[in-house]
């Protein structure tokens, strides 16, 4: 999968690397990817695809929320959901979840409804900062999507975890999210997740939001164009 | 055929597998080399990984490394060797990806190709704990993870394997019965020439497989002269007895209720209703 560079996602991505809510803080991001193949990732998808067929019942209609599971358009989609996954988060090898880890959002709402619900607080931020800021945080994270992706013609799924295998295992996380956004015909993905931390655990483990060290908090998300996987 | 001066100072590495220091192959070799030639045959040894260097108890000491070893450290540059140390400083536990990067200091694009190199060279390879089981974590090729790690014997492929384990509980509760009393050993014994395990099974295993049965009440340990022994359970645990369906035990005025009282049990209407056969 290759990262792309979209430039309102880096942004947000600013923004939402950290925010302070009072008890709380919020750590998030937006990352896209195209659909391109190449080296270990050709490899894993073909392994993948053989696995997940030999797994998946005999009926060729064996339903699943990526779509029937003995049609290979669905196993491709899951295997780029899983890839991107993979990309997005590279401490993290997610080549073990099947269909059933993810949850097709048919409706559009119910995942506003979610962002909402976690991230007000941060919308109040936003709409403070002294950067002109005329869209609310969610429009201007639909917007942002969109550009990338083209929202009406996505399919949008949300990540189910299992209770041994979270997105993001900081310690004193209250809360997190993760939706996958895939654009069949432009072949691309987008990643949208976040997490609520408690400050006081993580005035124990004196590191930041960021997977990598303090100062390179973005290059963590921008050297991933650089990866030749 | 003359020897060249690295393979002499191997050879004396070689006579010598705890380590030679440099006054062995000093007085070993004084007689075929200068000290000039012996000093770069060493460095050369050391650069080509063919020899290392050690500390030991009287000093410092050269040991010879395998072929096969050394081949499979040659080329690698600072960056990997640190990588590599840190993994295996992490011993059988293993490190996640991203305790390597807060170690290191090495940004994740450096870090994977590095990773990916030493997997090549067959240096370390990638394992998935149960705990957390997305999370990327490496060890030294050569080692496995600890028990905690990989669930052990109870553990195939990342899931409780229920099965093994019923079918383990029901071979000790056989040979406990059989036999009216089995030590820890007996019961070990038997399961091993039964050969119902594809892996070897600790004596602790099958303990915590004993163990099980007695907390389901279906074996008794008894403390005799010659240690601790098993038996098939005298008082089987009884799925329910009479005093769990007494009333009282679900009574809503529990607690106003006493002799002589306006609630009382001579006046109970549930024990009316229960004993109303």
């Amino acid at each position: 999968m290759k990262y792309l560079d979209v430039p309102h996602f880096a942004r947000l991505n600013t923004f939402l690397d950290t925010v302070d809510v009072g008890n709380y803080v919020v750590c998030g991001g937006l990352e896209a990817y195209s659909c391109k193949l190449a080296g270990l990732d050709k490899k894993l998808s073909r392994s993948l695809d053989e696995e997940i067929q030999m797994e998946s019942p005999p009926s060729v209609l064996a339903e699943s929320p990526v779509g029937p599971t003995g049609e290979s358009a669905s196993r491709k989609t899951l295997i780029y959901l899983i890839l991107t996954l993979n990309h997005a988060l590279p401490d993290y090898d997610f080549s073990q979840l099947r269909a059933h880890h993810f949850k097709r959002e048919l409706d559009l709402s119910l995942l506003e409804e979610t962002v909402q619900r976690h991230l007000s607080e941060i919308a109040k931020v936003w709409e403070s900062a002294p950067d002109v800021n005329d869209l609310s945080f969610l429009e201007s994270v639909r917007k942002a999507i969109d550009e990338a992706i083209e929202l009406n013609s996505c399919e949008v799924y949300q990540y189910r975890p299992d209770v041994d295998a979270d997105l993001f295992d900081d310690e004193g996380k209250l809360w997190s999210f993760a939706y996958l956004f895939y654009n069949r015909k432009l072949k691309r993905t987008v990643m949208f997740g976040c997490r609520g931390v408690s400050k006081i655990a993580r005035r124990k483990s004196a590191t930041l939001c960021s997977d990598s060290s303090d100062t390179e908090s973005d290059v963590d998300y921008g050297m991933a164009a650089e990866m030749d996987v | 055929m003359a020897q060249t001066p690295e393979q002499l100072v191997l050879g004396v590495a070689r006579k010598n597998p705890e380590g030679a220091s440099d006054a062995i192959l000093e007085r070993e070799l004084a007689d075929l080399l200068t000290v000039e030639q012996r000093a770069n045959a060493i460095n050369s040894l050391l650069q080509t990984g063919r020899l290392q260097l050690f500390s030991s108890g009287t000093g410092l000491v050269y040991k010879e490394v395998d072929l096969n070893v050394a081949i499979k450290f040659r080329g690698l540059g600072t960056e990997e060797l640190l990588v590599y140390q840190v993994v295996e400083q992490s011993r059988n536990s293993g490190i996640w990806t991203k305790e390597m990067k807060s170690k290191t200091g090495l940004a994740q694009p450096q870090l994977t190709k590095i990773l990916k190199n030493l997997e090549t060279r067959q240096l370390v390879k990638t394992f998935r704990p149960v705990e957390n089981k997305t999370r990327k974590m490496y060890i030294l090729y050569s080692l496995e993870p600890a028990e905690h790690l990989t669930g052990g014997a109870w553990y195939t492929d990342m899931e409780k394997d229920t099965e093994f384990i019923e079918v383990l509980q029901e071979a000790c509760f056989r040979v406990i019965n059989h036999r009216g009393l089995a030590s820890l050993a007996d019961i070990a014994d038997f399961i091993r020439s039964k050969n119902l395990s594809r892996v070897d099974l600790s004596n602790s295993n099958i303990k915590s497989i004993v163990d099980t049965l007695i907390y389901d009440g279906r074996v008794d340990e008894v403390e005799g002269s010659s240690g601790v022994q098993y038996r098939s359970a005298l008082l089987q645990l009884p799925d329910s007895s009479a005093l769990t369906s007494v009333p009282c035990g679900v009574c809503p005025v529990f607690n106003e209720c006493r002799p002589g009282g306006i609630v009382s049990p001579e006046s109970c209407i549930y024990y009316d209703k229960w004993l109303d056969f």
